[in-house]
């Protein structure tokens, strides 16, 4: 679709009528502007301009009329006692793939700097607690695409990932299943085109199916196994990357947010913070949903992250045994950007079904709703009749950094020298993390950042003891050698309080940092025990009053103050 | 550690504590009571409130008074008190695992094992209530612990989901230490906790009880900012047009009690899918040989002096199986609990009586006929939060069938 013809299937359609748009191509990058009368209308309109010929980008500045536009304020909070000091690459963002990059860059000798708004890492999309290490991109996605052959790529690199980080990573595989047996002929169809990604993969009768998965119900015909798929905690995998990234000598600012990006002569020279400015010529900027926004801090827009809301609900591990296999509905998603979603296995034993694909204006709408979780629950409670409601312990909602091409915009600047953008790493982006981390230290060679190996590199993380997977003999040697890991404070999860101390030694500041490290508050009575242990904890191991901790940074404190203090404040 | 004990209780609060007395009263030498707490005591030391006793010492008492004399009493008559200690598995075979900081991992063959862990409460993943998942969310019990043992107040503004007691007594409190309470949402067109509580703490302190509705969104990123609160219908969902948000940073959730039983599910124990806790007999035996429950772990009950009396009772069948004296459950008789009846503990009567019945109904009726396996039992007004309880004299026992159907009849009760 050329320029012109993009434009007058705009005019002509009649549901777009009331919209204003004034649409420009510049070197690569369409840029659209004006007004709707829908968010459904903006997010289509952006889809649509992704086909014209030439396009790798598309910035979306289309609004519904009305809808007040989120405006993140970036404004200096003080000057860290860092502020100007120089560095050789600033990595924007400690998810998945920030850390991967600066873990990655760790190898060489560099002064790295991780830079991260939030107060701990992996905040953002890569907070989900099950994601599946894809075989392949997905029935939807060209096998030539970049998001496809990255996730080829990483997937293959995840072992060695798992063996030097330490984080919990298995590989039971997936099985597409089919519903009703006039659908088992098209498996072999469907298998052929897996195959093109290289993805191994193999179509199973409804015999054996049910040897697999016997919790399947009837229906259950046949399905697609895929022996490759495996299953990560993104959260574990991101922090593991960070510990490894700071002990081979990157230097992360956690809540830390870039406002400005020094540019000179068309050449990266500063990250500007809120806290200070960081002196530099190499910029990458893997900051997930506000990737777009950083990119245009350096003044070069070259895409829009449109949010893709997906909806969660997660099952008591009680239920673990109800489910052998990664799951997923052997049927084409009713949306063509996602795959629909399934039934994850989480590395703890936990079930995670979702997520939902839901287009929506804010970043931060991290809300669940009823509708969605009514949809995840009818899609898929049939394949799983075992599971009641009274297994769900928690729903929970997470925002996708989609671009409009629905690509990773994984490539330098076209305007600005030094600016790596990784922008619009969605699914399979967790997959992908490896082999994107490789890709980006490559572009900045190119750019012409110089990479001396340091041989004291260490690639190795060790993981922290998990009480509740030792077995009696390690529990009671680990207790002998500190005795606080003999004091239970999660009773769910049998999490003991060595850990949370232990937590707090590797960067949790907050509840929700020691829960994601640790699991403690994640069970099913969801913190209501443990909550008061944690709290004195943190305030005991950080030094700072009780009142004074928060659940997730900002203005999120969990008490208000002492009791009377109110009375002796006046 | 490794060691042979006659009898290890697990849980040392009002029930397991009424255990191990009774079976040191009884003759046990040996008693062993594992807490995973740091106080004895269970749920009572943070219950600063009164109301406690007045069947079981017909005396007005707080939570800490009524749990201290249970804990005095322990500690004279020389039973073993484990604190800390958080029991990790039980098998078949009563092998009782725990670890505390003191010894580590302990492992008790135990004689007889009573289980008595209490319940916990219904979180708000279990509601799926809709909305943000910022600070500011407590359930009632945590927001207790939070604020009478700990001293911390939780927050200054507080909508209160649920109206069972622990929520109606948890308003009072708040308003006492200065905290406004917007508003009491019950789902249901009655409250879910004891009537006493509804006029003590909600009437007399003013706060709203609004019935048949329910909080339907949270707000707030960080802190909690606000909820919605709707109508619902008949069947529970929330009616369009009746939403409203209210202003808090605070919510408060007193959703229900769910007995605590992980540790039976593991040990193989049969469950009874109606209180969520293991069925038992009269003796609080359950399905496991040697094994007893007692107290809210069984079913959770609306008075301690209940969860006392089935401690004793269970502290009572221990000693008499460790001298073996138990009769073996030979004829057992199934209660089947019927119309109008949510759940009915013991779920077995095995022996010749006398038995004592708790039943809770399901909605709340007057003018009542009780019906167990063909006896009549009147009462004037029975509601779901208040259980309903029935001693069966030897006789009576003794004229019951294989099967014990138990039905409730009434004329439908308006608060």
């Amino acid at each position: 679709m050329r320029m012109e013809e993009f434009e007058e299937k705009v005019r002509a359609d009649p549901s777009l009528s009331r919209v204003s748009l004034r649409a420009r191509l510049e070197e690569g990058t369409l840029f659209l502007e004006g007004e709707t009368d829908t968010w459904e209308q903006v997010v289509e309109l952006g889809h649509l301009a992704a086909g014209v010929e030439g396009v790798r980008g598309v910035v979306n500045r289309l609004w519904p009329r009305g809808l007040p536009r989120p405006e993140r304020r970036r404004e200096p909070k003080g000057r860290a006692p860092w502020d100007g000091m120089r560095a050789d690459v600033v990595v924007v963002g400690a998810g998945i793939v920030g850390a991967a990059i600066a873990r990655e860059l760790s190898r060489y000798e560099l002064e790295v700097v991780l830079v991260e708004k939030e107060e701990d890492v992996a905040w953002g999309q890569s907070k989900g607690g099950a994601s599946w290490i894809h075989g392949f991109a997905g029935m939807d996605a060209d096998p030539s695409s970049l998001k496809a052959r990255l996730c080829v790529e990483g997937n293959a690199l995840y072992d060695r990932w798992a063996e030097e980080l330490g984080f919990p990573f298995h590989r039971p595989g997936l099985l597409a299943v089919v519903m009703g047996e006039e659908l088992v002929p098209l498996l072999e169809v469907a298998a052929e085109r897996v195959r093109e990604h290289g993805c191994p993969v193999r179509v199973v009768g409804r015999e054996e199916l049910h040897r697999m998965e016997p919790g399947l119900p009837e229906e259950a015909a046949g399905a697609l196994f895929f022996p490759t798929y495996g299953v990560v905690a993104p959260y574990a995998v991101t922090l593991a990357l960070v510990e490894n990234a700071v002990a081979n000598g990157v230097k992360l600012l956690l809540g830390t947010e870039v406002i400005g990006v020094r540019v000179e002569e068309g050449r990266v020279r500063g990250v500007i913070t809120d806290r200070g400015e960081i002196l530099t010529s190499f910029l990458v900027n893997a900051a997930g949903l506000y990737s777009d926004e950083v990119a245009e801090l350096a003044g070069s827009p070259e895409f829009t992250i449109h949010p893709r809301k997906g909806e969660m609900l997660l099952i008591d591990w009680k239920r673990a045994g109800a489910c052998r296999h990664n799951l997923a509905p052997g049927e084409l998603s009713e949306d063509p950007y996602t795959k629909g979603g399934g039934i994850s296995l989480t590395v703890d034993g936990n079930m995670l079904w979702g997520p939902t694909a839901l287009e929506v204006p804010h970043k931060e709408d991290t809300d669940t709703t009823r509708e969605g979780t009514e949809r995840v629950w009818e899609r898929f409670s049939r394949y799983l009749p075992s599971i009641r409601r009274t297994d769900v312990i928690t729903a929970f909602a997470g925002v996708r950094a989609a671009t409009y091409t629905e690509d990773f915009h994984l490539a330098p600047s076209r305007r600005v020298r030094g600016l790596v953008n990784v922008g619009g790493i969605q699914s399979p982006g967790i997959t992908a993390a490896p082999a994107i981390a490789r890709r980006a230290v490559e572009i900045l060679k190119g750019e012409g950042l110089e990479l001396r190996e340091k041989p004291s590199f260490n690639p190795i993380r060790r993981a922290p003891p998990r009480f509740r997977e030792l077995s009696d003999e390690e529990r009671e040697a680990l207790i002998a050698g500190d005795r606080r890991y003999g004091h239970m404070v999660c009773r769910c999860e049998h999490v003991t309080e060595g850990e949370v101390v232990e937590a707090v030694r590797r960067g949790a500041t907050t509840l929700d940092g020691v829960k994601f490290r640790t699991r403690a508050g994640m069970g099913r009575c969801q913190g209501g025990f443990c909550t008061p242990h944690l709290l004195r904890i943190l305030s005991r191991e950080l030094g700072r009053p009780v009142e004074e901790i928060t659940k997730k940074g900002g203005r999120s404190r969990v008490v208000v103050c002492r009791i009377k203090e109110p009375l002796l404040r006046g | 550690m490794e060691r042979e004990v006659e009898l290890v209780v697990v849980g040392g609060g009002a029930a397991g504590l009424a255990a191990a007395l009774k079976a040191r009263e009884e003759g046990v030498g040996e008693v062993w009571v594992l807490d995973r707490n740091e106080e004895p005591g269970g749920i009572l030391p943070q219950c600063i409130h009164t109301g406690f006793g007045l069947h079981y010492f017909r005396e007005n008492l707080t939570g800490p008074e009524y749990i201290h004399r249970f804990v005095r009493r322990a500690r004279e008559e020389g039973i073993v008190m484990r604190l800390n200690t958080m029991v990790l598995r039980l098998t078949p075979e009563r092998e009782v695992v725990a670890v505390n900081p003191q010894e580590g991992l302990l492992r008790l063959r135990a004689g007889a094992v009573v289980l008595a862990m209490g319940c916990r409460e219904r979180p708000r993943g279990s509601l799926l209530i809709p909305g943000g998942r910022p600070a500011g969310i407590f359930t009632a019990g945590t927001a207790q612990r939070l604020l009478d043992v700990e001293g911390l107040l939780p927050g200054r503004e507080v909508v209160i989901l649920g109206s069972g007691d622990v929520g109606l007594i948890m308003a009072r409190r708040f308003v006492m230490e200065g905290i406004r309470v917007r508003a009491v949402v019950e789902q249901l067109p009655y409250p879910g906790g004891l009537s006493r509580n509804v006029v003590q703490c909600l009437e007399d302190f003013g706060i709203p009880l609004l019935l048949r509705s329910t909080v339907t969104c949270i707000h707030g990123r960080e802190r909690v900012e606000g909820v919605t609160v709707a109508e619902v219908d008949g069947e529970g969902r929330p009616v369009p047009g009746t939403e409203r948000r209210i202003p808090c940073d605070t919510l408060v959730l007193s959703v229900g009690l769910i007995p605590e039983n992980e540790l039976s599910e593991g040990a193989g124990i049969l469950l009874d899918g109606r209180t969520g806790g293991p069925v038992v007999d009269e003796f609080m035996r359950t399905s496991l040989e040697g094994v007893l429950a007692c107290g809210n772990a069984v079913t959770v009950f609306d008075l301690v002096d209940h969860v006392t009396l089935t401690g004793e009772r269970a502290g009572e069948a221990a000693a008499r199986y460790l001298r073996g004296e138990l009769p073996p459950p030979r004829g057992v008789r199934e209660v089947e609990p019927g119309e109008n009846v949510r759940l009915v503990v013991p779920q077995r009567i095995a022996g010749e009586g006398p038995v004592t019945l708790y039943l809770r109904v399901s909605r709340p009726l007057r003018e009542v006929r009780v019906e167990v396996g063909g006896r009549s039992f009147s009462r004037k007004a029975v509601r779901p939060p208040e259980m309903v309880t029935l001693t069966l004299g030897r006789e009576e026992v003794g004229e019951l069938g294989e099967r014990v159907p138990v039905r409730v009849e009434g004329l439908p009760l308006e608060r």
